[in-house]
């Protein structure tokens, strides 16, 4: 009754062509974001900050890329570490060179800085496919970690080869450093995820999506009705870097403010975003949010029901933990294969016919 | 943008008269390793006709048409497209120049709707660049509608509204070779390859597809060259014949003198060798 198509005509192929093309999903998208966007703001404190939502938006950034490239172009990669590694440390060089530089446009350029990155690794996409690829892509996990472990400009000579973010402001209020407040930090994540999830979501139903998708579907009948493999591929993985560039740059300079490369881009990160994008849902946006959410939502909850609820020790606790969502990731691939996003499509197919189903 | 249902308008006006020489395929020879697909083959095909390629099993029809959109580079020969003389060219090439095709075993995107399948079709003539697709409102938007208005004719054409945002994976065989033929018209073609359009189709299914052959040929105009098995079909639709056999050619003329050839017989029922 809340949910249904009956009575929403369309006249038109642009309103036909909308993302939420039914009425109280709109609704309930526009009203999630007021929230998000005017309401939560005013109540984030410095726990829910940084241990929920900004890791919650950094991984979302993150899935956003990787689903970009594995789930719309079928490439799969495991140097989503190694690219968000790229992204901390081209915001770090930025930072430091260009003081002046509003930080906006140093996570941008960070992207950029990954995209070109990405490109280069990408090239290999051309002749080897697959498990061979994602070998190929373990390559760049292992390299960039170690050099940015081994060449000190890259961390500009520190002692101690770690990076440590600047304080930086946008319109006077300090985003990054130690001073931060936390709902400046928020909405400048926030801010970010929503337009560069609005333009993912613009390409993935453009005719640049359409070639992805083509070339993950069948790749010889796209190349014969007129795609180029090497431009559909490239994109893709110029894209999807820019993505986890940001996501890195955000993940070092306003969620951790210091990073050490081995511990914060090692190989379980490039696990990390790939699961995510699997539990949410290969190929589907709203797919990368629920994945990422899954998988940082997930342990803290359970780490409060059972430290602050139940009164386990913290060790326990924390080895429960890691069982626990393993277990919870099996049962929800043997359930639904493809993942939350497609669990929510079922659902809506159920609500549509609710309440009289035939 | 064409405004009507036309897949002929936009790449068929290249000074050729219907009738002239379209397509010219001269001694081509094509092998792999040791196994000789293709020995010297010529044929034309020529504009607003529709040209049968047939032969039995393994006779080098399929690897003509690969030949012809690309895919496989000839040893041997040259194609003549539209004047245009060529040895070798990417796929995706061909396709701009404006030859489309379907295939054997259905290859369409299993997991993307009805509706952006035939869009994908469209994909040689749509220009946006990526920054205005990202920004969605402008001109990408207003492409995309373009487009979607010459889709939707196709769409209405090949009787498939029902299944449009259908993902083509759910679809039923007859359907998913209907949506194959939609993507391939999208494109606008100036010469359209079927490769088996009826194959494992049950007669209602061949009327139909049948039906839609014969009125893109001539409502739009469309060249087309196909391969198919099923005689009666290939001698009612096609203008010409060329026949294949162990990669040679044996025969080509009209239905009636294909028919009457005794070496086409020959290669069909085989020959007694005393």
């Amino acid at each position: 009754m809340l949910y249904r198509e009956t009575g929403d005509f369309k006249s038109s192929y642009a309103t036909d062509q909308q993302t939420f093309p039914i009425r109280s999903e709109r609704y309930l998208f526009w009203g999630a974001m007021v929230i998000a966007f005017l309401v939560v703001p005013f109540f984030i404190n410095d726990y829910w900050e940084k241990s929920v939502l900004v890791p919650l938006l950094v991984w979302s950034m993150a899935a956003l890329g990787l689903n970009i490239l594995t789930g719309y172009c079928g490439q799969v990669s495991l140097g989503t570490g190694g690219f968000m590694a790229v992204g901390a440390y081209a915001c770090y060089k930025l930072m430091t060179a260009f003081p002046d530089l509003n930080i906006f446009f140093v996570v941008i350029l960070s992207g950029g800085v990954t995209a070109f990155v990405g490109m280069l690794f990408g090239l290999p996409s051309l002749r080897i496919k697959g498990f061979y690829l994602a070998v190929a892509t373990l390559a760049a996990q292992f390299f960039l970690v170690w050099l940015f472990n081994k060449v000190p400009w890259f961390y500009n000579y520190s002692a101690s080869g770690q990076i440590t973010a600047p304080e930086r402001t946008i319109f006077g209020i300090a985003v990054t450093g130690a001073s931060a407040p936390p709902w400046a930090t928020y909405l400048f994540c926030l801010t970010l995820v929503f337009l560069f999830a609005w333009m993912a979501r613009n390409l993935t139903r453009g005719t640049l999506g359409r070639s992805w998708m083509a070339i993950r579907d069948m790749d010889i009948a796209a190349e014969i009705i007129g795609v180029q493999p090497l431009k559909a591929k490239i994109s893709a993985f110029a894209v999807s870097s820019f993505y986890i560039g940001v996501a890195g740059a955000l993940y070092f300079s306003v969620w951790l403010g210091a990073v050490e490369p081995t511990e914060a881009f090692g190989i379980n990160v490039s696990f990390l975003v790939l699961f995510m994008v699997i539990i949410g849902g290969l190929g589907s946006i709203l797919g990368s949010f629920l994945g990422a959410a899954f998988l940082t939502l997930m342990p803290v909850l359970l780490k409060n029901v059972m430290v602050g609820g139940l009164g386990w020790p913290t060790d326990l606790a924390a080895h429960f933990e890691i069982m626990l969502v393993g277990g919870l990731i099996v049962f929800f691939l043997i359930v639904e294969p493809h993942g939350l996003a497609q669990l929510w499509r079922l659902v809506k197919e159920k609500l549509r016919l609710w309440p009289f189903p035939y | 943008m064409n405004q009507h249902i036309d897949p002929g308008t936009l790449r068929a006006d290249d000074g050729i008269e219907r009738g002239g020489m379209l397509l010219h395929v001269d001694n081509i020879s094509l092998s792999f390793g040791g196994v000789k697909a293709i020995t010297d083959v010529s044929f034309d095909v020529k504009k607003g006709e529709i040209r049968a390629i047939i032969g039995p099993n393994g006779a080098g029809k399929t690897s003509m048409l690969n030949v012809i959109n690309g895919f496989y580079h000839p040893q041997e020969g040259t194609i003549t497209f539209r004047g245009e003389k060529r040895r070798r060219m990417r796929p995706h090439r061909a396709a701009s120049q404006g030859i489309a095709r379907t295939f054997q075993n259905i290859a369409l995107f299993k997991g993307m709707t009805t509706l952006d399948n035939i869009m994908t079709g469209r994909m040689t003539l749509m220009k946006s660049s990526m920054l205005s697709q990202a920004m969605w409102w402008g001109p990408a938007h207003r492409e995309e509608i373009a487009h979607r208005e010459t889709v939707e004719k196709i769409i209405d054409f090949l009787e498939i509204e029902h299944i449009r945002k259908t993902p083509v994976g759910r679809l039923p065989y007859g359907l998913q070779k209907r949506v194959e033929l939609g993507r391939a018209l999208a494109a606008d073609p100036a010469l359209l390859l079927l490769d088996e359009p009826m194959a494992g189709m049950n007669l209602e299914e061949k009327e139909d597809m049948s039906r839609f052959v014969l009125d893109v040929n001539q409502q739009f105009g469309t060249t087309i060259a196909l391969i198919e098995h099923d005689m009666g079909v290939v001698m009612d639709l096609s203008d010409r014949v060329v026949v294949l056999d162990y990669g040679r050619k044996i025969g080509d003329g009209t239905p009636d003198e294909v028919r009457n050839n005794q070496a086409v017989i020959d290669a069909y029922l085989g020959v007694s060798h005393e």
